[in-house]
């Protein structure tokens, strides 16, 4: 009798056996950004429209835990099959080889910015395609402005009219800052570094030890410190600074292009706001990063998956993206496609800077001394340290990792 | 074969019974904890960057480790929150077992409303306290406003944000104590009360020579796995304050800083070592704890 049961329960499996196998391949894609999810699902439609037996199964993992599950995920060796990866994070996985070769894929990465195609390459292999680029804008409240009788930002500025005008701008009574100068390397320092010829990590190399970066730090640290025309870290801490902003007490902030599909339907801000390009040091400069879809090497369908990547590299999926403000895409012409997405703000503003983009600055190593500018930057504020002891630690703590 | 080498096997064979019931628990406990507790000993004395590569370097993490002042900070953090949670979240949860072991009105209701904060996640607990220690909206700062007090931007002044942790950290965890006291507060035989009241002691007195000694083996329990509880504090201090506030550094337990080195910066190695060292923490004030329970603990 269980002999029985036993075989006409294994029958009945049978069929489900071979449906899995030789019809349907389901694909599991990992992102960690909740906007992006109707993008990355219409993409992941369109890819199955065109092959109806690959399913890909699209997964949100907020960022905070998304590469403490990557980790493990790749340690026990069951990575999602595909991923997004970030710059800073690539080369780990990359080292570790968990990532599947897609150099074999003959993709033209000329459509591409440059600087995202390489973050993705190690030792002379391709393991990612740029998925997206993203720059830094100057976000500012029209309405401050409006009050503070101050003419809105535009390509003239330089830094010196960023600080006259929060100056300006800022009325501590009512609450409202000119400039919010938060504790942030991408959107922030990072940009005033460049902007005044000095870098943060190049050729191996750190860049705090060189005057320009540290009179760019100066300057941007004063925002807060010594002109009070930016709230301080211990405020930023409190409340964030974009919250800030979209409560209308900054009345300008550096703003990275991820956050837009946010502020275009925040109702507090979505009508107040506008965008300009940075503000020109004794150079122009915007940090730009890319994302890039990669594939996991011990996948079951290693061609499915290469596959799959390749068309969400191709322009037809870069269209798709951009439709869906996800981010600027970062096949070469797309972009219009996203600035047309959003018809009252100067979004162009983002493409506009690419042309004199810095990468943001990766190397192997990076995850290794990324929370050292924190730290003492952090004391910086604080009274701790002064800058320039700061600059040394910082100086001092990536050449010894970078040198191990 | 006489009756003593019967019981012997008897004996044997209930043995083998007993180990046989056990090994479920001792497998898990073999998997999970102790042979992980071996792995990052050894792996602490490995160079472990990443997901690939490890080289043995003896004990060179914990000379980095004990060389940085960051640990020396983040090991003062781990015991000043010790300090300001133990003692007090204990002496909170014994008054207010005392006073929910009367007889008063909505006694259950109030047992209920004080167990509340154990079954709510710790991050959503952190992240409405963050709102009620906001210096300028969150509620806290605008009552002591009206008691004419100027509140201090809680969750990002060195010094002031391990408090207020502190306090997130006796509320949540109040009930379970209180709870844990309860329990014991109902089983002291009214015997000994009555007996007290034929000899005509005062309430002090009965608090403190009946009270107290009957239910002094739970409260040995209670401070026990609460210090332990508050040595581990990780998800409040982690979700209340990240790497770019200002009171980060004087607020990082040794749990954050491990979690950091570990699992962001990708420096296995040197993260183990932090989780022996711990580990040695954690043994010293046990042991410390089991010799004082000797002395102050009462078994009936």
């Amino acid at each position: 009798m269980k002999k029985l049961l036993c075989f006409v329960l294994c029958l009945a499996m049978m069929p489900f056996v071979f449906s899995a196998s030789a019809e349907n391949i389901s694909i599991n894609f990992s992102i960690w950004d909740k906007n992006q999810q109707p993008g990355m699902e219409a993409i992941a439609a369109a890819y199955t429209e065109k092959n109806p037996d690959v399913t890909i199964n699209v997964q949100v993992t907020p960022w905070s835990e998304y590469w403490t599950k990557l980790q493990a995920a790749a340690a026990g060796g069951s990575l999602p099959d595909v991923f997004w990866m970030h710059s800073n994070q690539f080369y780990v996985y990359a080292e570790a080889g968990t990532m599947l070769d897609l150099t074999d894929l003959n993709i033209d990465y000329s459509p591409y910015p440059e600087g995202v195609t390489a973050m993705y390459q190690y030792e002379g292999g391709q393991y990612a395609v740029p998925k997206d680029y993203d720059t830094i804008a100057l976000a500012y409240n029209k309405e401050i402005f409006d009050n503070a009788g101050v003419a809105y930002p535009d390509d003239t500025w330089t830094w010196d009219t960023l600080l006259e005008n929060a100056k300006k701008l800022t009325d501590k009574e009512k609450g409202i800052y000119g400039y919010g100068a938060p504790l942030h390397d991408q959107e922030g320092f990072l940009n005033f570094i460049y902007q005044n010829e000095g870098y943060e990590f190049k050729d191996g190399k750190s860049g705090y030890d060189l005057p320009e970066t540290r009179e760019a730090l100066q300057f941007y640290i004063d925002f807060a410190l010594k002109h009070e025309v930016s709230p301080t870290p211990q405020s930023f801490a409190d409340v964030g600074a974009d919250d800030q902003f979209k409560a209308g007490r900054l009345a300008m902030l550096n703003v990275g292009t991820w956050m837009m599909s946010d502020y275009t339907v925040y109702d507090g801000i979505k009508d107040k706001f506008d965008l300009a390009v940075l503000p020109k040091g004794k150079v122009r400069a915007s940090i730009y990063n890319g994302l890039g879809y990669a594939g996991a090497a011990t996948t079951e369908h290693p061609e499915q998956v290469k596959d799959f990547i390749k068309f969400c590299g191709s322009e037809e999926a870069n269209i798709i993206q951009a439709e869906h403000k996800a981010a600027i895409p970062a096949y070469a012409g797309t972009e219009k496609y996203f600035v047309e997405q959003f018809s009252n703000i100067n979004i162009g503003a983002y493409p506009e800077m690419i042309s004199y983009g810095v990468p943001f600055p990766f190397s192997q190593r990076k995850s290794l001394w990324i929370n050292t500018e924190y730290e003492n930057l952090g004391a910086v504020y604080s009274g701790e340290f002064t800058l320039e002891e700061a600059c040394d630690r910082m100086h001092q703590t990536i050449t010894e990792v970078e040198a191990e | 074969m006489d009756l003593r080498t019967v019981n012997k096997r008897r004996f044997k064979a209930e043995y083998a019974w007993g180990y046989l019931f056990i090994m479920p628990t001792i497998i898990g406990l073999v998997i999970l904890n102790i042979y992980p507790l071996f792995d990052t000993l050894v792996l602490s004395l490995y160079k472990k960057q990443g997901l690939v590569g490890m080289k043995y370097v003896g004990l060179e993490n914990y000379v980095k480790l004990f060389g940085d002042s960051l640990t020396w900070q983040s090991t003062l953090n781990t015991f000043l929150y010790v300090i300001y949670t133990v003692p007090i979240g204990i002496f909170l949860s014994l008054i207010l077992a005392t006073m929910l072991n009367n007889k008063i009105r909505f006694k259950s209701l109030f047992r209920g409303i004080y167990f509340l904060p154990i079954v709510v996640a710790p991050a959503a607990v952190t992240l409405v306290w963050k709102w009620i220690f906001n210096s300028e909206f969150g509620i806290l700062n605008q009552f002591l406003n009206l008691l004419g007090i100027k509140g201090p931007v809680w969750i990002s002044t060195p010094g002031v944000t391990l408090i207020a942790a502190a306090i997130i950290g006796i509320w949540s965890n109040i009930g379970y104590d209180l709870v844990m006291i309860l329990a014991g507060l109902q089983s002291i035989p009214g015997t000994l009360y009555e007996a007290a009241d034929i000899d005509g002691v005062n309430a002090w007195q009965r608090f403190f020579y009946i009270t107290i000694p009957q239910i002094s083996p739970v409260l040995f329990f209670v401070t026990v796995m609460r210090t332990m509880n508050s040595l581990k504090q990780f998800d409040t201090i982690y979700l209340l304050v990240d790497r770019s506030n200002p009171a980060f550094r004087s607020t990082q337990t040794l749990m954050v800083q491990f979690y950091i080195e570990a699992f962001q910066k990708y420096n296995q190695g040197y993260g183990a070592a932090i989780a022996a060292w711990m580990f040695v923490i954690i043994m010293l004030i046990t042991v410390i704890q089991f010799i004082g329970e000797k002395k102050l603990v009462h078994y009936t």
